[in-house]
C-alpha cells in the first residue's frame, strides 16, 4: 500500500501508466507535462505536487514534491482539494466531469485537450490500479 | 453533481411568431446557400419586431469549414448585432454558434472555446436557432463541428455558453424539407438518442429526453416519409430530434459520431448518414455492457421493424428508409477508403465521443469497426 499523494505512490503510479496498453493506445499522439496538484484541505494538511512529463503514451520522468519550486515547470496542472483526489481515484468523480463541475481546475492550452479525453480516463483508471492508502 | 441545460423552447404552429416580442435591435441572419434561395429567411426578417434591422449571412456550404463561417466576421463586427439567428441544418446554426462565439470574444480562437473554461459571452448579443431540419439537435446542444479542410477532420468544440438562448420549432420551416435529408436527419435524431442513453455521463433528465424523443421519431418518421406534408406528424418528428439533442447534449454522444464525425470530414459525406452507418455495428460493440438499457429502447420500436436485438431493429428500420448500410453503399471506393484507413482511425480516437461511450474503445476496436463497416469483403 503507498500512501496518497507520497513519492512512493507517484513512482508506482508512474510504474503502472508506462505498463498500461491502454493508457499508450490513448495517448499516442499526446506530448505535455502536467503537474498534479493536491490542495490541502480539511482532511489533508498541505499542497503536494506530482510532475509527470508525458510523451507519447509513456511517463519519460516524474518528479514529487510539497514544494513547487523543486519541479520544472509544467504545460498543464490539474488541481483540486485532497479529498476530490480521493473521490476521482476511488472513481467516484469522471476527470473531465470533475472539472466541469468545478471540483478540479486545469490550467494551460485548451487548443487540443479535448482530443485526449480518453487518456484522461486512463490516467485515473491508472491511479485507481495503484494500492492507496488515505 | 451534473447539470441539465437547456435553452428556452417555442415550439408549434407559429413558433416563429414570437421572434416579435424578442427586443431585437440588430439581427445577423446566418443561413446556407441552399435556404437563401426559399423564401424561408424572408419568413424569419418579417417575424422580427418592427424597426429591427438585419444582415443575412446566407453563404454557408454543408459541412462547412472556419474561413467559409468567418468571412463575414468583418462586416458582422462594424453591424454591431444584438442578436445572432442561425437559421438551417446544424451547418447555419452551428455557424451562427460559431459567429457568436468569436464576436462575443474576438481576442480567443475557436480552440479555446472548451466546456473547461468560462468564456463569459453574452456581454453583447444573444443567440436564436431556427432549425430548418429535424436532426442535428444543435438548437438545443452546447456543440458545434467544423471542418478542418487541411487536416480532413472535424473539430468539435463546446461550451455551454453557446447553447442557444431560444430554440423556434415551428412545423411550418420543416414541411418542405425534402426526402433526402428528411430521413438523413432523422437517423442522426435517431443516434443521439441512443447514444445519449448509454453514455457514461447519462443522468435522469437525458435518460427521459431520449426515450420520449425515440418514441415520437419512431410513432411518427414512417409516416412523414409518406405523407411529407402532414403537419402533426412533422411537429412530433421535429420535437422529437429536440428532444433527442437534449439528450446528448446533457450527457454526450459515443462512438457512433466519432467514427461518424471521421469518416464525413474525410470523404464529405452527410453526417447522418455516415452516423447511420456505424450505429449497428457500435450497438452490438456495446452490448455486453448496457444491454439492458438497449432493450429498453428497442421495446419502442414500432412492432413492423422490431427484431430481437435493438441493432437489429436499427437496422430493418433504416433498410426501410433506403439509407447506406455501409461505406461502400454510400459511395466510397475501396482502394480509397483502406488507404486512409489508419487516418480516420486516429481522428476517430481524439473524439470526445470516445471517453464517454460505455465500452472503452481503443484504435484496435475503431480500425476493426472502421473495416467491418465497409461492407462486403472488408
Ligand atoms: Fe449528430
Amino acid at each position: 500500500m503507498a500512501k496518497f499523494p507520497s513519492e512512493e505512490w507517484a513512482s508506482e503510479y508512474v510504474a503502472k501508466l508506462n505498463s498500461n496498453a491502454n493508457y499508450e493506445d490513448a495517448a499516442k499522439r499526446w506530448e505535455g507535462s502536467i503537474t498534479l496538484v493536491v490542495r490541502k484541505d480539511a482532511a489533508f494538511d498541505k499542497d503536494a505536487y506530482i510532475y509527470l512529463d508525458l510523451y507519447h503514451g509513456k511517463c519519460r520522468a516524474s518528479k514529487f514534491s510539497f514544494a513547487p519550486e523543486e519541479l520544472p515547470t509544467p504545460e498543464y496542472k490539474y488541481s483540486g482539494p485532497y479529498t476530490n483526489w480521493r473521490r476521482l481515484i476511488n472513481k467516484e468523480i469522471d476527470p473531465i466531469q470533475g472539472i466541469l463541475t468545478g471540483k478540479f481546475k486545469l490550467e494551460g492550452s485548451m487548443m487540443t485537450i479535448m482530443r485526449f479525453t480518453r487518456a484522461a480516463k486512463e490516467m485515473v483508471a491508472t491511479a485507481s490500479m495503484v494500492a492507496t492508502e488515505f | 453533481m451534473w447539470f441539465f441545460r437547456a435553452p428556452t423552447i417555442i415550439f408549434g404552429e407559429e413558433a416563429l411568431s414570437y421572434l416579435a416580442s424578442l427586443p431585437i435591435r440588430k439581427a445577423v441572419i446566418v443561413t446556407d446557400r441552399h435556404l437563401r434561395e426559399t423564401e424561408t429567411p424572408q419568413k424569419v426578417r418579417q417575424a422580427l419586431p418592427e424597426g429591427s434591422q438585419s444582415l443575412v449571412v446566407g453563404d454557408i456550404d454543408d459541412e462547412p469549414n472556419l474561413e467559409q463561417m468567418t468571412h463575414h466576421l468583418d462586416a458582422i463586427r462594424t453591424f454591431e448585432p444584438d442578436w445572432f439567428i442561425g437559421v438551417g441544418g446544424g451547418s447555419s446554426i452551428d455557424t451562427a454558434k460559431i459567429l457568436f462565439f468569436l464576436y462575443e470574444r474576438p481576442d480567443l480562437t475557436v480552440y479555446d472555446a472548451t466546456p473547461l473554461v468560462n468564456l463569459g459571452l453574452r456581454k453583447k448579443s444573444r443567440l436564436i436557432a431556427i432549425p430548418t431540419t429535424s436532426g442535428t439537435g444543435s438548437e438545443c446542444s452546447w456543440a458545434a463541428v467544423l471542418t478542418e479542410t487541411t487536416a480532413k477532420r472535424k473539430h468539435e468544440l463546446a461550451s455551454p455558453e453557446i447553447i442557444p438562448d431560444y430554440a423556434v420549432l415551428d412545423p411550418d420551416m420543416v414541411i418542405s424539407l425534402p426526402a433526402e435529408q428528411t430521413k438523413n436527419t432523422a437517423v442522426d435524431a435517431i443516434t443521439h438518442a441512443i447514444e445519449g442513453y448509454v453514455s457514461n455521463w447519462r443522468n435522469p433528465f437525458s435518460d427521459a429526453f431520449s426515450e420520449k424523443g425515440l418514441e415520437l421519431i419512431l410513432g411518427s418518421l414512417p409516416g412523414v416519409l409518406a405523407e411529407p406534408t402532414n403537419r402533426k406528424l412533422r411537429a412530433n418528428v421535429h420535437i422529437g430530434a429536440s428532444m433527442a439533442g437534449l439528450s446528448f447534449s446533457n450527457s454526450q454522444i459515443g462512438l457512433a459520431h466519432a467514427l461518424g464525425h471521421a469518416l464525413g470530414a474525410r470523404f464529405k459525406l452527410p453526417h447522418g448518414k455516415t452516423v447511420g452507418i456505424f450505429l449497428p455495428l457500435v450497438v452490438e460493440f456495446n452490448s455486453p455492457v448496457c444491454g439492458d438499457r438497449y432493450a429498453r429502447l428497442n421495446a419502442l420500436f414500432p412492432e413492423a421493424y422490431r427484431a430481437e436485438s435493438l441493432a437489429g431493429s436499427v437496422r430493418n428500420l433504416f433498410r426501410a428508409m433506403g439509407q447506406a448500410s455501409t461505406v461502400s453503399e454510400a459511395g466510397v471506393g475501396r482502394a480509397e477508403y483502406f488507404a486512409g484507413l489508419e487516418e480516420l482511425v486516429s481522428s476517430a480516437s481524439e473524439s470526445t465521443g470516445l471517453a464517454t461511450n460505455p465500452r472503452d474503445a481503443g484504435t484496435t476496436e475503431l480500425r476493426e469497426l472502421l473495416t467491418r463497416a465497409y461492407g462486403g469483403h472488408g
